[in-house]
C-alpha cells in the first residue's frame, strides 16, 4: 500500500508543476499584451540649476527613433516631476516595485541604489555588446557611474567648469590672455594689476575675479578632501593650507569689497569661473544682449596650484537601468540609445545646456561648427579646450552625505578666508567637525 | 495511547496554525508600513536605512503565502514518509527546508519560528544513529540561517527594525514586545510538543517491554505443552501398539497355541483330522501375518500412502518451509522410480529428521537437499547454513537415522563444520524384480 502511494503523490506534484508552468506560458505569450512597454524615469528641468527650455526634447527624439527601430515597443515616462521631488518619487516607485526600466540617477542617490542592488551592473551586457565600448567616453564622466569598481550607470551628459576671461578688460589693461597652463601666481598677478579705481572716485571699481571658490582652488591643487567611502575627510592636508592662503591673498586684493554678478555683467571683472551649462543658458539671445553686450570674452582652463594641474570639476548626469527590469535587453538598447548613440548625443549639444559625454561627438566637425557658428554673435567656444578640460576633469565624490558635508566645511572655511578665525589649527577643527558629521 | 497521539497532532497543528498567523501578520505589517511610508513621502529616507531593494507588497504577500503552504505540505508529506520508512523522505525534507528558508526570506527574516516546524519534523522522524548526525547538521544550519545577525553581511535583507523606525518610540516599543511574545509563544508550543513526544515514546517503550514479557511467557508454556503433547502421543501410540499386538498377534498366537495343543492330543488317534486342523492353524498364522502387516502399514507416514515419494517430500518441505520461514531447495535430476516402500519411508524420515534438526539445533535459514541416483546406490545429501557444530553429541535422532539406514544396508555420514551436512547412501537394485511381500515376510 505505501509503495503505491508515493508515485501518486509525485504524479500529483508533477501535475501541479505542469499546470503552473502552462499557466505561466499562457500568461506570458497569450494573455499578456503583445506590446512591450518600457518605462523610463526623468525629471523636468535641468540638472544644472539653470532654466531649461524643453527638458524632454532630447529624450523625446531618442524615444521616437527607438520606437521606429523596435516595432511593438512603447516607451513611456511620467511627465512633470521636478528635480527636487524626483528622488522621493523614484524611492516610492522602488518601494512599490514599479521603478522605471531606465531612469536618471541623481548623484546623491547613486551610491545608495548601487549598493542596495537596484541598479543593474552593466559590465556584463557591455562586454557582450560588440557595438559598444567604454573607450568612447570621457573617463571622468564614465567613472562617475562606477561603484565598487563596477559600472552601474552610463553618463548621459556632463558639465565642465571653465574660466571666462573678459578679453576687453584685459586688452584695455594691456595684459595678454593667460595660457592654458597658467598658475595661481599668474592669476593673482593679473588680479592685482586689474584691481583699481578707474573713475578716480576713491573707490576701487574694477576687479580681478568673481565667484572663484576655495573648492575650485582645492581641485586645482590636487587636494583629496574625502576618503572614497565618505566616512573620513582630509581637510588638514598641507595642500589645503596652501589653498586657504591663496584664497586669503585673493580676498585681500579686493580690500573688503564683495564683487557681485552685476559688476561682472557690466564688464568690470576680469575672470569668472562658469559651468558650461551657465554659459549655454546665458549665451543665446536674449540673455546675451542683455547681459554681456559690453565686452568680449574667451574661455580658458582654471589656474593650477603649486601641487596640482589646470583641472576643474566635471558634473555628470547618470542614466541607469533597474536590476528588476523584465526587459533587460531592451532597456540596455534604450540606455545605449540615450547615452551612446551619436545622434542623441549630438542632440544634447543642440537642445540641452550640457556637453555630450562621447569624445568623438564633442570633437566632431559638426560639434565644432555648432559651437562656432550655430549661435549668432562673434564669441567663440573653443572645442579643443572643452574636450581637453573634460578629459582631465576632476570627478566629485558622490556619497550621500557629500553635499551636506561640503556645506558644513564651506561655512567654516569661508570664515577662515574672511579672517574671522585664525588659520592656526583651524583646518584641524574643520576636519574634526566634518568627520563627526560623516561618522554619525 | 490513541489519546496521546491525538494530542500530539493537535499540538502539531497548533504549531502550523500559530506560525501561519504570525507570518501573515508580519507580511501584513510590512505591507502596511511600506504603504504608509509611500503615503507620508519618506521613501527616500527609508531606503537610506536599508541594505537592499525591498520587495514589492504583492510579491512579498504572494511569496509568503505560497512558500508557507509549501512548507506545511512538505511537512505533512515528510511525516507520512518517515512513518513508512521511505528513503525519499530526505528529498522531501530538503524541499521542506527550502520552503522554510523561502518563507523567512519573504518576510525579510523578521521571524524564524517556522524553523521549529522543521525541527519538530526532524525530531519526530528520528530513528537510528545516522539520523542523529543529520539532525544535528540540519538544526545547526537552520539555526545559522535563522539567526540572520550572523549572516546578514552576506544575506541582503531589509531589517524589521527599519520598518519599526517609521513609527514613534511608543509604538516601536509595543511592536518589539509583540514580536518577542510571538517568538516566546512559538517556543512554548514547540517545547510542549517535544514533551508530549518524549512521553509518547517512553510509553511506547514500556508497552513493547510488557508485550515482550507476555510473549516469552506464552513461548514457555507452548514448549511445555509441546513436551506434554509428545509424551501423550507416545503413550497413545504405545497403547495402540499394545492393542494391535493383543488383537492381532495375540489373537492369532492364542489360536495357534490352542490349535497345536488340540493337535497334540489328536495326532495319534486321528492323524487325518489333525492334518486338517494343522492346515487351519497355518491359515490362522498367515492371517495373523496379514494383520501385522496392516498394523505396520498404519505406522507409515500418511503422505506416503497418498502420494509418490516425490509428492510427499515436496508437500512436507512446503509445509515445513511455510511454518518455519526457512528456504528449502530440493534438487533431483531424475526421480528414482522403483523404490521399495521401506526405502521410501527411510528416505522420507531421514529428510524429515534432518530439516527438523537444521531448524531446531542449527537455526539454519537455507537448506539444500540433493537426491542423486547412481548405478547401484541412491545418494542423499542434506546441507544447511546453520550454526553446525564441531563437537557432535549423537542424540536420539541421529542414532535413529543410522539404525534405519543400517537396516537397509546403507551408509550414513555427517559433519558439522560450516553448517551441517548429512550424506546418506542406500543400495538399490534398479533392474531386479522386487517382491515386496517376500521381503516383508
Amino acid at each position: 500500500m505505501p509503495i503505491k502511494k508515493y508515485p501518486t503523490i509525485i504524479k500529483l506534484l508533477m501535475a501541479i508543476v505542469m499546470v503552473f508552468l502552462l499557466g505561466m506560458l499562457y500568461y506570458r505569450f497569450v494573455y499578456m499584451p503583445q506590446e512591450i512597454v518600457l518605462h523610463i524615469g526623468l525629471f523636468a528641468g535641468s540638472n544644472w540649476n539653470v532654466p531649461a527650455a524643453d527638458s524632454y526634447a532630447v529624450v523625446d527624439k531618442a524615444i521616437s527613433s527607438f520606437e521606429k527601430r523596435h516595432p511593438g515597443v512603447k516607451i513611456v515616462y511620467v511627465n512633470g516631476i521636478r528635480k527636487n521631488d524626483y528622488s522621493e518619487w523614484l524611492s516610492e516607485q522602488v518601494l512599490k516595485g514599479s521603478e522605471p526600466d531606465v531612469f536618471m540617477v541623481l548623484s546623491s542617490d547613486f551610491n545608495l541604489y548601487a549598493r542596495m542592488g537596484l541598479l543593474e551592473n552593466i559590465d556584463g551586457m557591455s562586454r557582450r555588446d560588440s557595438a559598444f565600448s567604454y573607450e568612447a567616453y570621457y573617463k571622468a564622466a564614465l567613472d562617475y557611474g562606477k561603484y565598487d569598481k563596477k559600472q552601474y550607470a552610463l553618463p548621459f551628459e556632463s558639465v565642465p567648469t571653465l574660466m571666462f576671461v573678459n578679453k576687453t578688460l584685459l586688452q584695455w589693461a594691456g595684459i595678454a590672455i593667460p595660457a592654458n597652463n597658467w598658475k595661481w601666481q599668474d592669476f593673482i598677478a593679473i588680479c592685482q594689476k586689474v584691481t583699481k579705481d578707474t573713475d578716480n572716485d576713491g573707490v576701487i571699481d574694477q576687479f580681478g575675479c568673481y565667484d572663484y571658490t576655495w573648492q575650485q582652488a582645492a581641485i586645482s591643487n590636487d587636494v583629496k578632501l574625502f576618503r572614497d567611502d565618505g566616512k573620513l575627510s582630509y581637510f588638514s592636508d598641507n595642500k589645503m593650507d596652501d589653498v586657504i592662503k591663496f584664497m586669503m591673498s585673493l580676498e585681500k586684493i579686493n580690500q573688503g569689497h564683495k564683487v557681485t554678478a552685476k559688476e561682472f555683467d557690466m564688464g568690470k571683472v576680469a575672470f569668472r569661473p562658469f559651468t558650461f551649462a551657465q554659459y549655454r543658458t546665458y549665451k543665446p539671445y536674449p540673455w546675451r544682449i542683455k547681459k554681456y553686450s559690453s565686452f568680449e570674452w574667451d574661455c580658458i582652463k582654471l589656474p593650477a596650484g603649486p601641487d596640482g594641474k589646470n583641472i576643474s570639476q566635471l558634473d555628470t548626469l547618470l542614466m541607469a537601468m533597474s536590476s528588476r527590469s523584465e526587459h533587460k535587453e531592451l532597456a540596455w538598447a534604450f540606455l545605449k540609445e540615450l547615452c551612446y548613440e551619436k545622434t542623441t548625443q549630438m542632440d544634447i549639444l543642440q537642445q540641452s545646456e550640457a556637453m555630450p559625454v562621447i569624445k568623438n561627438v564633442v570633437e566632431s566637425n559638426e560639434a565644432k561648427k555648432m559651437l562656432l557658428n550655430g549661435i549668432p554673435g562673434d564669441d567663440k567656444m573653443n572645442v579643443t579646450i572643452i574636450s581637453d578640460v573634460m578629459k582631465n576633469a576632476y570627478m566629485p565624490p558622490k556619497f550621500s552625505k557629500y553635499n551636506l558635508a561640503m556645506l558644513i566645511a564651506d561655512n567654516e572655511i569661508k570664515r577662515i578666508i574672511e579672517g574671522n578665525i585664525t588659520l592656526n589649527n583651524a583646518l584641524n577643527k574643520v576636519q574634526k567637525k566634518v568627520n563627526d558629521f560623516l561618522q554619525n | 495511547m490513541k489519546g496521546k497521539i491525538q494530542s500530539l497532532s493537535i499540538i502539531q497543528w497548533l504549531l502550523y496554525g500559530f506560525n501561519a498567523v504570525v507570518v501573515m501578520l508580519l507580511a501584513a505589517f510590512i505591507s502596511i508600513t511600506q504603504m504608509k511610508i509611500n503615503q507620508s513621502m519618506v521613501a527616500r529616507k527609508f531606503l537610506d536605512s536599508v541594505a537592499t531593494v525591498p520587495w514589492a507588497i504583492d510579491k512579498m504577500l504572494l511569496y509568503a503565502f505560497i512558500s508557507f503552504v509549501l512548507l506545511i505540505f512538505f511537512s505533512i508529506l515528510y511525516r507520512r514518509m518517515a512513518g513508512c520508512g521511505s528513503n525519499n523522505k530526505y528529498i522531501i525534507l530538503l524541499l521542506e527546508i527550502c520552503a522554510c528558508i523561502m518563507v523567512m526570506r519573504s518576510i525579510n527574516m523578521a521571524y524564524n519560528g517556522m524553523v521549529l516546524i522543521v525541527v519538530a519534523d526532524l525530531v519526530s522522524g528520528y530513528k537510528g544513529k545516522n539520523q542523529r548526525i543529520i539532525l544535528t547538521v540540519a538544526m545547526l544550519g537552520l539555526y545559522l540561517i535563522a539567526s540572520y545577525n550572523l549572516v546578514d553581511f552576506q544575506l541582503k535583507i531589509v531589517a524589521l527594525e527599519a520598518y519599526f523606525a517609521y513609527y514613534n518610540q511608543m509604538a516601536q516599543g509595543i511592536l518589539k514586545a509583540v514580536c518577542n511574545i510571538f517568538t516566546s509563544f512559538n517556543m512554548i508550543i514547540f517545547v510542549l510538543y517535544i514533551i508530549v513526544l518524549v512521553q509518547d515514546q517512553h510509553q511506547e517503550k514500556e508497552r513493547v517491554k510488557m508485550l515482550n514479557e507476555k510473549l516469552n511467557e506464552a513461548n514457555r508454556q507452548l514448549r511445555f505443552y509441546a513436551i506434554e503433547v509428545e509424551s501423550m502421543a507416545e503413550t497413545r501410540e504405545r497403547n495402540r501398539l499394545a492393542r494391535e499386538i493383543h488383537d492381532t498377534l495375540g489373537h492369532a498366537l492364542t489360536g495357534i497355541v490352542a490349535g497345536i495343543d488340540a493337535c497334540l492330543a489328536t495326532i495319534d488317534a486321528a492323524p487325518e483330522f489333525t492334518k486338517k486342523q494343522l492346515k487351519i492353524i497355518g491359515d490362522v498364522g498367515r492371517h495373523g501375518i496379514t494383520d501385522v502387516r496392516r498394523s505396520v502399514k498404519k505406522l507409515r507416514p500418511d503422505a506416503l500412502e497418498k502420494f509418490s515419494l516425490q509428492g510427499a517430500l515436496q508437500q512436507m518441505i512446503e509445509e515445513f518451509a511455510g511454518t518455519t520461514g526457512m528456504k528449502i531447495k530440493l534438487l533431483c535430476d531424475k526421480w528414482p522410480e522403483k523404490l521399495r516402500k521401506d526405502q521410501e519411508e527411510v528416505i522420507y524420515r531421514l529428510i524429515q529428521e534432518s530439516i527438523t534438526n537444521a531448524n531446531r539445533h542449527g537455526q539454519a535459514s537455507n537448506i539444500v537437499i540433493i537426491i542423486e541416483p547412481t548405478a547401484d546406490w541412491l545418494k542423499i545429501i542434506i546441507k544447511d547454513d546453520g550454526k553446525g557444530c564441531t563437537k557432535i553429541t549423537e542424540g536420539f535422532g541421529l542414532r535413529h537415522m543410522q539404525e534405519r539406514l543400517e537396516l537397509l544396508k546403507g551408509t550414513f555420514h555427517y559433519e558439522g563444520g560450516n553448517g551441517f551436512t548429512i550424506i546418506a547412501s542406500i543400495p538399490v537394485n534398479w533392474g531386479g524384480v522386487y517382491n515386496d511381500k517376500n521381503h516383508d515376510s
